[in-house]
């Protein structure tokens, strides 16, 4: 008997392709996301795209600039004059800023690695590969450094002395044991700084807050478009075709109300950093109050989309969960995507996570503008329209030619 | 909202309408007419090809060949004129009666000022009034029928199509919906029904549609149906016992009566009502004989005459 049972759960799971693709295709899909954002954050795989500026502009210092750009591992970019402002909206994770000649002697650091405070890791991941890159490839400014530091304390070197020195200092330039040689030498040449918010808001709340704001407006949504199954299979699309009022208004009612769920949803997210965590929500509300209403109305739409689609609700809830959790995965809903290899941090800009945790980060930690939001609404915007035009066409059709 | 229309006007005409799936016709040539305040029924096995007609007189699926006209104007084809009243219940549970007549009105394109006035006027015309803010969840089949069928009321509809409007629900309530809907088409309205519950429909239908391979096959009302395939013929039932002689069983079979297939000792025969008689009289004293009922043939009969098998082999 008890094999019977088992042997019915298991053709249950055989002929139900959703239950399936739930069981042995996702957590393998999932561990595969994770695993290439977790292997690329512990190596060189982890493509961190840096601003570079060079206020000096010296032999050294251009020489300095042209191995960061051939440096694996950075997606290294000339950006003089503005790598701060560029790191600040977003466009790079970190900016290597070299505003001193690297010398023996100086009174600051020399490199400046400017970091955003969302992102710290990424900032302190850029000024580890910067200082081993001076280990590696320009030893002799270390060891430089302490031979005026020693000449400083105990007077001048003769002159057999200093010619030693150089001589042993050209020796270290071209020694392709110098890494060996040199451990943790090069930190004074490198000063870290984080940009702060304009608000002063905790980085991880004004990144968390949207993150999970969108992972629940779809999951909340995708549930809720699932009615529509019960209303085809019921009969109650039937009816509705039979008269003159169609399927069109009850697929708009459903989307509105999603729409307004969504908001209410996240409202109640946002209130919760704000109250607690001093988000900047009140003065920054009407650019909130579009991205979410844009982001809820995605989530509606993409769940009365894939309602459409399904013909029982089972199957509606298999694909559901599927979705959800690839698009947040994938879009920076469960870790920021800056700590992605490159293909899959690109990948992310498909999904509406990506472009509305964006949009968030935007207005509460980079205090943008309507004129740096407007990309992110309207791409929102297109999803959510096209969504709506295709639950609404296929709704019709699976109606009418059922 | 009223939904009185001059009774005899067609509330719907279907002429010459065929349709096919891909290669495969489903209906040919179908005529069909529904007049105001006039319950028809269509009737025929799986895959006859009612659903389909249903369908199409809903606007589901447009003819490939002829035409459907609703409204007894015969103008353009409004689906204003139409409610539909599906084989489920079509209904929101956790919404009350009233609640449910008013979505379902206000979705048929009422006025958002009217829907409260052709709401209360539906749990009336149904007798809901009672239930009127329970929900649909909480009741019971005959009431969640009762209230599927109000559901398509709202907007007045001029032609009401049912699709097994009483599957499922005990007798007592099957009469009350069957009240109702003589009601309905007291009122005017045209009733167009598909149920298997035949002699529902010989009670409360005025003319019945066979369809059979996608055509009409017979149609009339029941009275004259029966009239014309069986005339003065009447249904004869004999039931044996399992040990009679196989004499007995010869001498029925060369009356012209045959076993019923499912249920071997059942014969059945149609005879004329003199001779029906007769053999009666003649085999009364037989110990073996359980049962010889004579009787006029109802709607059954004639599904077995047209379809060659039992109706119930095809609920």
């Amino acid at each position: 008997m008890i094999r019977a049972v088992a042997r019915v759960m298991w053709l249950g799971l055989l002929r139900d392709r959703g239950a399936l693709m739930l069981a042995f295709v996702l957590p393998p899909l999932l561990f595969f996301v994770f695993a290439e954002v977790f292997s690329a954050a512990a190596d060189e795989d982890l493509a961190l795209r840096v601003a570079l500026e060079d206020r000096v502009d010296t032999a050294l210092s251009r020489d300095i600039l042209g191995h960061l750009e051939a440096l694996e591992g950075l997606i290294a970019q000339r950006a003089d004059g503005n790598a701060a402002d560029r790191v600040r909206s977003g466009e790079f994770d970190a900016a290597i800023v070299i505003r001193d000649q690297p010398s023996a002697e100086f009174d600051r650091p020399p490199l400046l690695v400017i970091g955003d405070a969302s992102r710290s890791l990424a900032a302190a991941v850029v000024a580890g590969r910067v200082q081993r890159l001076l280990q590696t490839e320009f030893p002799a400014l270390e060891a430089g450094r302490s031979i005026a530091l020693v000449e400083a304390l105990a007077g001048p070197y003769t002159a057999a002395q200093s010619a030693a020195l150089n001589a042993a200092l050209a020796a270290m330039r071209e020694s392709a044991a110098a890494e060996e040689a040199q451990v943790d030498g090069n930190q004074g040449f490198i000063e870290q700084q984080l940009l702060a918010p304009a608000a002063g808001v905790d980085a991880g709340v004004s990144y968390y807050a949207g993150a999970v704001a969108i992972l629940f407006l779809l999951f909340s949504a995708f549930q809720g478009a699932i009615s529509l199954i019960d209303e085809r299979n019921s009969g109650i699309l039937d009816r509705l075709v039979a008269g003159p009022g169609r399927t069109h208004p009850l697929v708009l009612g459903k989307g509105l109300f999603l729409t307004f769920q969504g908001l209410a949803q996240a409202s109640l997210i946002f209130l919760l950093a704000w109250w607690i965590y001093g988000l900047d929500w009140t003065s920054r509300f009407g650019p909130w109050l579009l991205t979410t209403l844009l982001a809820a109305s995605v989530a509606a739409w993409l769940g009365l989309l894939l309602a459409s689609l399904c013909s029982t609700r089972q199957q509606a809830q298999t694909a559901s969960a599927f979705v959800v959790l690839i698009l947040s995965a994938v879009g920076g809903s469960m870790m920021p995507r800056f700590l992605m290899p490159g293909w899959l941090r690109e990948a992310g800009w498909l999904t509406p996570n990506a472009w509305a945790i964006e949009s968030w980060q935007d207005i509460f930690w980079r205090q943008a503008g309507v004129a740096d939001l407007a990309a992110g609404w309207l791409v929102l915007a297109g999803i959510a329209l096209v969504a709506m035009l295709a639950s609404l066409a296929l709704t019709a059709r699976m109606t009418l030619e059922k | 909202m009223s939904s009185s229309s001059t009774p005899d006007l067609p509330v719907l005409q279907v002429e010459q309408v065929g349709f096919s799936y891909a290669d495969q016709a489903v209906l040919s040539s179908i005529d069909l007419q529904v007049p105001a305040g006039r319950i028809v029924g269509l009737v025929g096995p799986n895959g006859a090809g009612k659903s389909t007609l249903i369908r199409l007189v809903c606007g589901r699926l447009d003819p490939d060949r002829g035409r459907i006209v609703l409204g007894p104007d015969g103008a353009a084809r409004s689906h204003a004129t139409v409610g539909l009243v599906p084989q489920h219940i079509a209904l929101y549970p956790h919404l009350s009666v009233m609640e449910n007549i008013a979505f379902f009105t206000r979705m048929a394109g009422t006025p958002s000022r009217q829907v409260q006035s052709a709401t209360e006027s539906v749990l009336a015309r149904c007798d809901l009034e009672a239930v009127a803010h329970r929900r649909v969840g909480h009741l019971s089949g005959g009431w969640q029928r009762r209230v599927n069928i109000a559901c398509g009321l709202g907007h007045g509809p001029k032609l009401l199509v049912l699709d097994e409007p009483t599957v499922g629900i005990d007798p007592p309530a099957c009469d009350e919906i069957e009240q109702l809907l003589q009601r309905l088409a007291g009122e005017g309205m045209g009733l167009l029904i598909t149920s298997h519950d035949l002699d529902q429909l010989e009670r409360i239908a005025d003319t019945l549609a066979f369809l059979a391979e996608g055509r009409v096959v017979a149609t009339g009302s029941p009275r004259a149906l029966l009239e014309e395939f069986f005339g003065r013929r009447r249904e004869c039932r004999v039931r044996l016992q399992a040990d009679a002689a196989s004499e007995l069983i010869d001498r029925l079979e060369a009356n012209g009566f045959e076993r019923d297939r499912t249920d071997r000792g059942l014969l059945r025969a149609l005879l004329e009502q003199d001779r029906a008689e007769h053999l009666q009289a003649e085999l009364a004293d037989q110990d073996t004989l359980r049962e010889f009922a004579v009787r006029r043939p109802g709607l059954e009969a004639l599904w077995r005459r047209l379809y060659g098998d039992s109706p119930e082999r095809h609920v």
